[in-house]
């Protein structure tokens, strides 16, 4: 077999319109060989649109696709080397499955001794050489996307494009399959672009993580650095869940800036934040980062217990604050704990080193 | 609310009641012209009376000797043959380009290529003898297979495009992805995914020129009689109860070939 180094991927500049309308817009990315990076973005942010230009499908409209230092604009789908496993798999239905991940090893011209190997090696890593006669409609959503990777990896691609793979699939198979799909890029070092809307599968899959949105790349980063250290309101937003509260930038106070609160409050951001003193800004902390106390708390905000939720292992505390808006607490369950009753007046304030973090509007 | 126990649903039973006894009415008026004419072509007299005296063969035997009847068969069989193969090469590639684009020029072109199912077929053939002779020729089979297929390939246009449709198109691209060219996609993907519903159409354009009168009436030449007009002739002129043998076995051969095409291309489904 040929060596298992990955292939390095290099978008520069790309950007397509269509018509009036621009849907993926002046996007650089650099992918490093056999490292595995997740777009993750809404519906029609064009995440698809970026793979169908990787893949050669669809001539971007600006900008260059370079392999390993290569521009590879001028090549055809089938001459690229990009494999792609689909959302709904795409296995051709009047194919056994050995038909199937033969198929791409026959329209390459492999010899038949070799072709016969290769299959059987394939059938073996995804663990299912009893299913080789079967058609795909006698197989499991889980089976069939097995199949599709084992396809797909027969002709040795050098660039691996998933696009929404699990998402047909239910809650409990799709954590099987994302870890069986990690396991075989692994295994293979074969650079890797996995597309998806959910932020779980990006978070847990990807070595980085490029959250787009309309067309643009807002941030790209390890899945910690997404989380903890959003830079865009939308990233925080998009990824997990924050409570955002208006306010206006204020005076250097220490470390961290101080901003006052439309509902009242005045409190210091995390380390770091510099932002024009007067400026409009929205201030966003996750639900989970904060802490809940009836006795005052330094850099707290204040309020009033709306709703108590036990979610299972967190409680998920709604809270009014002073002009009306609410905010969610969450909170660990620890046995033998009482909750807050509804109509305590308490007060949340960041557990360190977590901090209210604050976005220009 | 519907405990099977409880006293009957009224409303659904009549509902039942009402749609079955349609459904019975329609299959009477569909099966019973076939059903008399199958019997009527057992008869042992000389007559088409219904219902028949006594039974016998001789009518079927008769058949044997007909050498008229039997050449309009050939000439019928030929051009339908003739008519399928060229719906099938003109009609296939055009479903292919058709089914994939939403430009309006091509819906245009949809409407116009199906039209010959919507027109009356009587002015089509004769708008066709008026052409064949504007243009300085004289009705001849080659006319006849074309005119033929403008009035059959609809059939093939239908049943291909929406086997296009039902055809996946990541399919297509899976399979370019994994290094297969446009052609080898078409042949080892396409092809054999969209085949049954070309099939289909096939039949169906075959059955269609097979027993079609309307445009063999203008374009055939003299020497040239299909079958259909030939039988019409038979009856007009002398009520021959041999034309009820022909029917009997066209309506013996047509539920064979409907079985097998149903068995191995599943017919009903792709006409859907
Ligand atoms: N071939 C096309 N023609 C016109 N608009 C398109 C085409 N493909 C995609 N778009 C538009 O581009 C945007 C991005 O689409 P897509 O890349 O499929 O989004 P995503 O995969 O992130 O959901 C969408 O608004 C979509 O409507
Ligand atoms: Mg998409």
């Amino acid at each position: 077999m040929e060596s298992r180094r990955g292939h390095e991927l290099h978008l520069a500049g790309i950007t397509q319109r269509f018509g009036d309308y621009v849907a993926v817009r002046d996007i650089d990315l650099k992918i490093g060989a056999g490292e595995l990076v997740a777009l993750l973005g809404p519906s029609g942010c064009g995440k698809s649109t970026l793979l169908r230009i990787i893949s050669g499908f669809m001539p971007q409209t600006e900008g260059k696709v370079f392999f390993d230092g290569e521009a590879v604009d001028h090549l055809p789908p089938n001459k690229r080397g990009v494999g792609i496993v689909f959302q709904n798999y795409a296995l051709f239905p009047h194919m056994t499955i050995r038909q199937n991940i033969a198929y791409g090893l026959e329209v390459q011209r492999v010899p038949a001794a070799r072709l016969k190997t290769r299959v059987d090696e394939m059938l073996d890593l995804v663990h299912m050489g009893e299913f080789a006669e079967r058609y795909p409609r006698q197989l499991s959503g889980g089976q069939q996307q097995r199949i599709a990777l084992a396809r797909c990896l027969a002709v040795d691609p050098k660039i691996l494009l998933l696009d929404e793979p699990f998402g047909a699939l239910d809650k409990n198979l799709r954590l099987d399959m994302q870890i069986e799909v990690k396991r075989l890029q692994r295994e293979y070092g074969i650079t890797t672009v996995l597309v998806t809307h959910d932020q779980e599968e990006a978070l847990s899959m990807a070595d980085r993580v490029a959250v787009m949105s309309r067309g643009r790349i807002e941030q790209i980063a390890s899945p910690t650095d997404i989380y903890d250290r959003p830079e865009t309101l939308f990233v925080n937003q998009f990824v997990g869940s924050t409570n955002v509260l208006p306010g206006i930038a204020g005076e250097m106070a220490g470390a961290g800036q101080q901003v006052t609160l439309a509902c009242g409050e005045r409190i210091a951001l995390a380390e770091g934040s510099r932002l024009a003193t007067g400026a409009q800004v929205q201030v966003s902390i996750r639900p989970e980062h904060l802490t809940l106390q009836t006795a005052p708390l330094d850099n707290a905000i204040t309020g009033v217990i709306k709703a108590v939720m036990p979610l299972g292992p967190q409680v998920l505390y709604d809270i009014a604050v002073g002009d009306g808006t609410d905010i969610k607490v969450s909170v660990p369950r620890k046995r033998g704990d009482e909750f807050l009753l509804s109509g305590t007046r308490i007060f949340a304030a960041p557990v360190p080193p977590a901090g209210y973090r604050a976005f220009p509007v | 609310m519907s405990d099977p126990r409880a006293r009957p649903d009224w409303e659904a039973v009549s509902l039942r009641l009402v749609f079955g006894l349609l459904a019975a009415v329609a299959l009477i008026f569909l099966v019973a012209p076939t059903l008399v004419i199958l019997i009527t072509s057992f008869t042992d007299s000389e007559s088409l009376r219904f219902p028949p005296t006594g039974f016998s063969l001789r009518w079927y035997e008769a058949l044997l000797d007909a050498d008229q009847m039997q050449r309009a068969a050939w000439n019928s069989l030929q051009i339908a043959v003739c008519t399928t193969l060229l719906c099938v090469l003109l009609g296939t590639p055009a479903s292919i380009a058709m089914a994939r684009s939403r430009h309006p020029w091509i819906r245009a072109c949809d409407v116009l290529f199906m039209s010959p199912l919507l027109l009356p077929a009587l002015a089509f053939g004769f708008a066709g003898l008026i052409f064949v002779n504007q243009m300085g020729f004289r009705p001849s089979v080659t006319f006849l297979v074309l005119g033929h297929t403008i009035v059959c390939v609809p059939f093939v246009l239908r049943t291909t495009i929406a086997a296009m449709t039902q055809l996946d198109p990541a399919l297509l691209d899976a399979s370019r992805s994994l290094g297969a060219s446009e052609w080898t996609t078409f042949r080892r993907v396409t092809l054999p995914l969209i085949a049954k519903g070309i099939a289909a159409g096939a039949f169906l354009a075959f059955m269609a020129s097979f027993d079609n009168v309307p445009v063999s009436l203008f374009l055939a030449d003299e020497r040239t009689e299909v079958l259909p007009i030939h039988l019409w002739q038979q009856i007009e002129s002398n009520l021959d109860v041999r034309t009820a043998a022909a029917s009997g076995v066209i309506v013996m051969l047509t539920l064979g070939l409907m079985i097998i095409a149903e068995r191995t291309a599943g017919l009903t489904r792709q006409m859907r």
